[in-house]
């Protein structure tokens, strides 16, 4: 065995997949050769010494402060004998008078898990846009019921996504339409809310409850910039299902937020 | 900020945060804070993006507690939502996750160019600082793999699932890494011999 083939089986060697006719020649050769010994001693002093790094780094305070904000705000942190994480839905005659204004919150929240879910179970195709971009136009009565059919996904999504498909249906009245996804859609997919129905929805969310306003409108840019990043690179590398599913992530991200404000304002 | 007593087991934690008590969820992070953490200051070596990946690996994880039914231990899920979480943003920002390099080249000689340090030995110990700046000046794709299985004990086939690659590219990157890594360490050596 020579030099050059001690590198060259030395990778499997090192990660313990001996080989019974290299072995031999191997530990011979290393026998007689000290530059190879010497080559194969720091190897596996490197991969040795590597393993205490793991968990050497402590992350400053700032991290867990800034998660627990971030918890609170999506109402994952609750105080003992607080209501529930999931919204319940409240029967239409016990809303009050203000309520009906915020009607729409829910079938966007819909509409947006809608998007993320086609997005994930279909390779991005010019067709997708077609096919959504009809329900777009229609009205908010007419579209919803649409909605909840047209997922293949709602079936199997979390709690927070069924709840907002049934809720669509239910709490759409009669009213000028909505357009629930955006009218000049990219080639390859149907985006989210667009930002008119951002805005509407932080104008809500200030009429309703101002000292949110902030919170939400951080929380809708940075979920806002995710998916049009983690789009872009879908757009560019179609075949990559983990970043699909981080598109999916984020466009359910965008949903629950829509819901828990829709939670806080009822 | 200090540790709060761990006074429930890391299941009950995991229940309690599910039920959305703080407390849990702090007796959470705190139990694998460092290694989230690490792992993303190996991969990436920038603190202020380790900072930022971790406290996303974090929140993907509670958002997702709900859904821990325990098949599988909660540091093995965390760790691959961490390794997600880190591939992710280095694919969004166009860095490459392995190096471009397929195998190795057959007519490589041994033992390798070593900056003139030749009678530089690593044999005995390794400075632990010299080690976490010799990974941080690895190109991007090597250092992934090198972190994912010397660092973080993934096994080959597990690195290639997670960034796309043979498990052949993912024993020649690794292979490459450790050679560099010889090559800095013996040079930062030869390089504090000289300044005594």
């Amino acid at each position: 065995m020579k030099c050059s083939d001690v590198e060259r089986v030395l990778p499997e060697l090192l990660d313990g997949a001996p080989d019974g006719a290299y072995q031999t020649e191997f530990e011979n050769h290393l026998k007689s050769c000290p530059a190879c010994s010497d080559l194969v001693s720091d190897m596996a002093l490197i991969s040795g010494e590597s393993r205490q790094l793991a968990a050497t780094d402590e992350p400053p305070a700032r991290v867990w402060v800034r998660i627990a904000a971030e918890l609170r705000a999506e109402g994952l942190i609750r105080e003992p004998g607080s209501q529930p994480a999931r919204p319940t839905l409240v029967p239409a005659s016990t809303r009050p008078r203000w309520a009906p204004s915020a009607w729409w919150l829910a079938p966007v929240a819909a509409a947006l898990f809608a998007a993320g879910s086609y997005v994930v179970s279909h390779k991005p195709a010019p067709q997708v846009a077609q096919q959504q971009a009809p329900a777009a136009s229609q009205t908010p009565a007419t579209s919803a019921p649409s909605v909840a059919p047209a997922i293949p996904e709602v079936a199997n999504a979390s709690p927070v996504a069924r709840a907002a498909a049934k809720v669509a249906p239910a709490s759409v009245p009669a009213s000028p339409p909505l357009q629930v996804a955006r009218k000049s859609a990219p080639p390859t997919v149907v985006g989210p809310a667009s930002s008119a129905d951002d805005q509407q929805f932080l104008r809500e969310v200030s009429t309703r409850a101002p000292s949110m306003r902030a919170t939400y409108e951080s929380q809708l840019q940075a979920v806002n910039s995710d998916i049009r990043e983690t789009q872009e690179y879908v757009d560019r590398n179609p075949g990559d299902a983990d970043a699909r599913q981080h598109l999916m992530d984020a466009y359910e991200q965008k949903a629950l937020l829509y819901q828990i404000a829709l939670d806080h304002i009822q | 900020m200090t540790d709060p007593k761990q006074v429930i087991t890391e299941a009950e934690a995991i229940e309690q945060a599910k039920q959305g008590h703080e407390a849990a969820f702090e007796v959470l992070y705190h139990l694998h804070k460092r290694r989230v953490y690490s792992l993303c200051l190996r991969m990436v070596s920038n603190p202020a993006q380790a900072e930022d990946l971790a406290q996303e690996a974090f929140l993907q994880l509670f958002r997702k507690i709900g859904t821990f039914r325990g098949e599988s231990a909660f540091s093995t899920w965390l760790h691959r939502m961490t390794v997600n979480v880190v591939l992710m943003q280095l694919r969004k920002k166009g860095l490459p996750v392995v190096s471009l390099e397929e195998t190795l080249e057959a007519d490589d000689e041994a033992p390798r160019k070593e900056f003139g340090t030749k009678d530089v030995k690593l044999t005995g110990s390794i400075d632990r600082l010299q080690l976490q700046r010799a990974i941080d000046r690895l190109p991007p794709g090597y250092r992934t793999v090198f972190v994912l299985h010397d660092v973080e004990g993934f096994e080959h086939n597990e690195i290639a699932q997670m960034v796309g690659c043979s498990i052949g590219n993912s024993k020649s990157q690794l292979h490459k890494a450790r050679l560099k890594l010889r090559d800095y360490l013996k040079f930062m050596r030869a390089e504090k011999a000289k300044t005594g």
